[in-house]
């Protein structure tokens, strides 16, 4: 439902120009050896692992503010976990529920030992594991596509450590989980092995990463094209085969459940496979992405307002990659990436698609690969091109020192604007509203289970441990409009309900759901957290009578 | 209980048996794709090029029966290999004018071939072997059927292949060529190349390998102290490669495309029926010989009596996978569990995808023009080899249990020689 990231400013900062280049060695180390038992790989990976999770996991709860797309994920995982069927509402092939299963499993623990944690905030925590895992995947996956050690390290800070990255990776999103799985399909299929069944796990592992989510398809033609790279003449059609048939087979397994369930089809009574597709077709677009007031330039404003090191440097490194595709070892190394990158931005740019603020999370990794490998290329060129033997001494030293004034030069760019970044990521705190608006209506509300009251999706779950009644107690807002289960329960509209809270999310879709709308029209706030924009107010619903309900 | 109880136990009963179908098929395929596992193992599958010396001396055994319309071009052949020193035995029945005559005028011309008469009142090709046996005077004893066509420079290899490796038996590769003659020769042809090409490797790697039938060469005191081939049993090539390897003889199996023996697949149905009835029959004696349980570990026991139990289980998971997508479709099972029946049915699916491209490799290594059609025919014809191999499975059991052991020969048309339109009976004994 979130249309842009919160928090956009929009300062007028010159575009990034090119990579970042760096001092040290070019020379390839050469990636056969195997990386767990190289120790400079292991502890360079390992350090950079931690500064990442640190700087991730500080604060994670408190900022950025709560998304409803996290609430809503979350909960149908709890809903999971409860044996309630993919959703606590009927499940409407809205998205394939691998994600949120994934999600489930990972919060089974956590959430067996203390079920009161199962909310957006605390549960963030286990997003750590999945940004852990994704950032040595993209480690892992550069040393693979044969960056030397440096470069692999710098993908993975660029990766992990962008303030864009911070805010998206910490946040409860399929995508996240889907980008784990596109990495680890990446890494398979740049198996220095070459084995046939690690290109099938690969087939295997992309498919994953589809049916967590839907828009990983663009990147599979990415995952093909460095498989076929990397596998070997002899074997490569049996490699490529059996990965395009996992992926195939494990693909179809969506709509075989569709069909299990008879519901592949419309038809009366039921939601279908096909209704879900055509609605994820047919979203209203939201304009052009380079044209000012457009929704989609909005979304792009937003990332480039968390940084643009990442966006702008990423382009401009897979551009450097594509066209010097004929001269440079790294280009044509990381052409599996910088693919990526080149199809997601035409995605990006159809005339009027559909732009929602993840899109950008499924880049990331891939932006970091190709700015790093830019980066590698830019080295390359200054410290090794061209140079003889016997080059003069000081033709050398002036090759270094251009090195060290382009590396200073980026470094002086990029980190304070990193530094502040990220430091808001570690120490503001978005939150603050919510929580306080959980805990009034856990402590203020004298009968929860029976109260009923729309909130959005991100509170949802916080109330479900205060004892409201899961689905018709307590009210996914857009629900009380759109799903007939629910309207059936409201005879009366709002008349029907005690409380709305008004959330930003709230406030913004009630424009389209007649009987929320009328809820809060309907409504005095009894509490208001926060104030401005990103006010939560308790509304309670006042009936004609002028008491309430 | 109720309808409820018999639901849950149908449920609970079929799941178990799709998982084991599931693990069965994958393991299965996994092994069958053992040749393509990395560009490494590919390349080490291949005979290593031989460096012109030569130390081994070969004695060649040749059995015909009736083949008198092929034996000579046979021979002639096995004469003009690079190789310097071997004898070729050829072994003749008494009763078998015609082939013998051809046998004793190649002998006349050449002194490097030998004539051997077997006079066993029933004859099978583990006895006429056995005779020839004694007379053998090489280091090691070869054995190629009489309609066998061999590279000219095999023998080289092999030599090579005894003297750095320092192994007892070699396996060179036998190939089925003439997919084009009819639905189930493609099939026929694609299983000899996964198992030949792949398959045996893999065999010879984890220590237990049924060997084939020809092309398969075998130190002679070896072969001696092992007292030769089993004479009551079907597959005695097979039985043999178990009673080595159980022993802890080195095997070697090397495979080049333009270094394998060339035959062709029986021709007719029914003469495939046989054979390969024949062969399982063979798989169950030798299951219950029990070499095999001489094997050092747990884990090579567990694939001898996988390998051996193979065309049994192959012919039940062709009537389970059919049955198992119906009770999903039309029963009222819970949708996990109707996911779980599908299992079996999509490692079926890979392995076809997987024969769709090794016949697409098959036609590159042997220069064959494969078309469009074949590989509809292979698609096709798939679920109806499923029963041919299923029936062979069921009347191998049968023939077992009424205790009928006699060989049933099998027919061959020389579809792979282009110069001979021959029509006899002999048997083929490779299993695969």
């Amino acid at each position: 439902m979130t249309s842009t990231l919160p928090a956009v400013t929009t300062p007028k900062v010159p575009a990034q120009r090119t990579a970042v280049p760096e001092t040290r060695s070019t020379a390839r180390t050469n990636p056969s050896k195997r990386l767990r038992s190289s120790r400079s790989d292991l502890l360079l990976c390992g350090a950079l692992l931690v500064a990442i999770l640190v700087v991730q996991g500080w604060n994670i709860s408190d900022y950025p503010t709560l998304s409803d797309d996290e609430g809503t994920y979350l909960a149908q995982a709890w809903a999971v976990q409860e044996g309630r069927g993919l959703a606590h509402y009927t499940y409407w092939y809205d998205h394939p529920p691998l994600g949120w299963i994934q999600i489930a499993l990972l919060t089974w623990i956590p959430a067996a030992l203390s079920p009161e944690s199962m909310t957006v905030g605390s549960m963030r925590a286990a997003m750590l594991v999945i940004s852990a895992v994704s950032a040595v995947l993209v480690y892992v996956l550069g040393r693979r596509l044969s960056l030397p050690r440096w470069a692999a390290g710098l993908g993975m800070v660029l990766f992990g450590l962008s303030p864009l990255s911070v805010v998206l990776q910490r946040e409860i999103f399929l995508d996240n989980l889907a980008v784990m799985w596109t990495l680890l399909a990446f890494a398979l299929a740049a198996s220095p092995s070459r084995h046939l069944w690690h290109h099938f796990g690969a087939g295997m592992a992309a498919a994953t990463a589809v049916l967590t989510k839907e828009t990983m398809l663009f990147v599979l033609p990415a995952v093909f094209v460095t498989m076929w790279r990397h596998s070997h003449r002899d074997t490569r059609k049996f490699a490529l085969t059996g990965a395009v048939t996992a992926c195939a087979l494990i693909g179809l397994a969506y709509p075989l459940f569709a069909l299990l369930k008879g519901e592949m089809f419309p038809g009366d009574g039921h939601v279908s496979l096909w209704d879900g597709i055509k609605y994820q077709m047919t979203r209203p677009g939201s304009g052009f992405i380079l044209d000012q007031g457009s929704g989609s330039h909005g979304v792009l404003r937003s990332w480039l307002y968390y940084d643009r090191v990442l966006i702008l440097g990423g382009l401009a490194g897979a551009l450097l990659l594509l066209f010097t595709w004929r001269w440079s070892v790294t280009a044509r190394a990381l052409a599996g990436p910088s693919f990526a990158v080149a199809i997601l931005a035409l995605v990006a740019m159809r005339p009027n698609g559909y732009l929602p603020a993840m899109y950008v999370i499924q880049a990331l990794p891939f932006l970091a690969l190709v700015l790093a490998g830019g980066t590698a290329s830019v080295a390359h060129a200054a410290l090794r091109r061209w140079r003889s033997e016997g080059e003069h001494r000081y033709l050398t030293g002036g090759r270094y020192a251009l090195a060290a004034v382009l590396a200073i030069s980026a470094g002086a760019y990029v980190v304070p604007r990193w530094y502040d970044g990220d430091r808001t990521a570690v120490t503001a705190d978005a939150n603050a509203p919510y929580q306080a608006a959980s805990k009034w209506l856990s402590t203020e509300v004298a009968d929860p289970k029976d109260t009923r009251v729309l909130v959005d999706d991100a509170l949802w779950l916080d109330l479900v441990h205060a004892g409201y009644e899961p689905g018709l107690g307590v009210i996914w807002f857009y629900k009380a409009d759109l799903d007939p289960a629910v309207t059936k329960t409201m005879p009366r509209g709002w008349k029907d309900l005690d409380y709305v809270v008004a959330s930003p999310t709230v406030r913004r879709d009630a424009v389209d759901l007649p009987n929320v709308k009328a809820a809060i029209e309907h409504s005095t706030p009894v509490a208001v957290f926060g104030s401005g924009e990103d006010r939560i107010e308790i509304r309670q619903i006042q009936t004609a009578s002028g008491g309430v309900r | 209980m109720g309808i409820w109880g018999d639901l849950l136990l149908t449920s609970v009963f079929i799941s178990a048996v799709s998982l084991a179908l599931f693990w069965m098929a994958a393991f299965t395929l996994w092994w069958q794709m053992h040749a393509w596992r990395t560009p490494e193992v590919l390349a080490s599958t291949r005979f290593s090029r031989p460096d012109g010396d030569e130390h081994v001396s070969f004695s060649l055994l040749l059995p015909a029966r009736h083949e008198q319309a092929v034996l000579d071009h046979t021979i002639q052949r096995l004469l003009e290999s690079t190789h310097t020193d071997f004898e070729i035995i050829v072994i003749v029945g008494h009763d078998d004018p015609e082939t013998t005559e051809v046998a004793e005028k190649a002998a006349a011309r050449d002194p490097r071939v030998r004539v051997v008469v077997d006079t066993h009142e029933k004859k099978n090709k583990p006895k006429a072997m056995n005779t020839a046996l004694p007379h053998c005077r090489g280091d090691v004893v070869g054995v190629f059927d009489a309609e066998d066509q061999v590279h000219p420079e095999l023998l080289a290899h092999v030599d090579h292949a005894f003297r750095t490796t320092g192994a007892d038996v070699v396996q060179g590769g036998v190939q089925l060529i003439n997919f084009h003659s009819s639905w189930y020769s493609l099939r026929n042809c694609l299983e000899y190349f996964f198992w030949f090409r792949s398959r045996l490797h893999l065999h010879a790697q984890k220590g237990f390998i049924p060997l084939g039938g020809n092309t398969v060469f075998v130190r002679t005191d070896v072969l001696r102290e092992a007292d030769g081939w089993d004479p009551n049993c079907l597959a005695e090539d097979c039985d043999l490669g178990v009673r080595l390897s159980s022993v802890g003889k080195k095997v070697v199996v090397a495979y080049d495309s333009d270094m394998v023996t060339k035959e062709e697949t029986p021709g007719s149905l029914m003469s495939l029926l046989k054979q390969r009835t024949r062969w399982n029959q063979g798989f169950l004696q030798v299951y219950r010989k029990k070499d095999w349980k001489q094997l050092p570990t747990f884990g090579q026991r567990l694939l001898a009596r996988y390998t051996l139990m193979t065309p049994f289980m192959q012919a039940f998971t062709g009537l389970i996978i059919p049955l198992n997508i119906a009770i999903a479709v039309f029963l009222d099972v819970s949708v996990s569990v109707a996911f779980i029946t599908f299992l079996p049915a999509v490692t079926a699916l890979v392995t076809f995808v997987f024969e769709i491209v090794g016949l697409h490799d098959f036609g590159k290594q042997y220069g064959l023009r494969v078309r469009f059609v074949h590989y509809v025919k292979l698609v096709v014809g798939g679920p109806f080899y499923q029963v041919l191999l299923a029936g062979a499975a069921v009347r191998a059991v049968w023939r077992e249990q009424r205790g009928q052991n006699d060989w049933e020969l099998t027919s061959h048309v020389g579809a792979h020689l282009t110069d001979a339109e021959v029509t006899r009976d002999l048997r083929e004994d490779v299993p695969a």
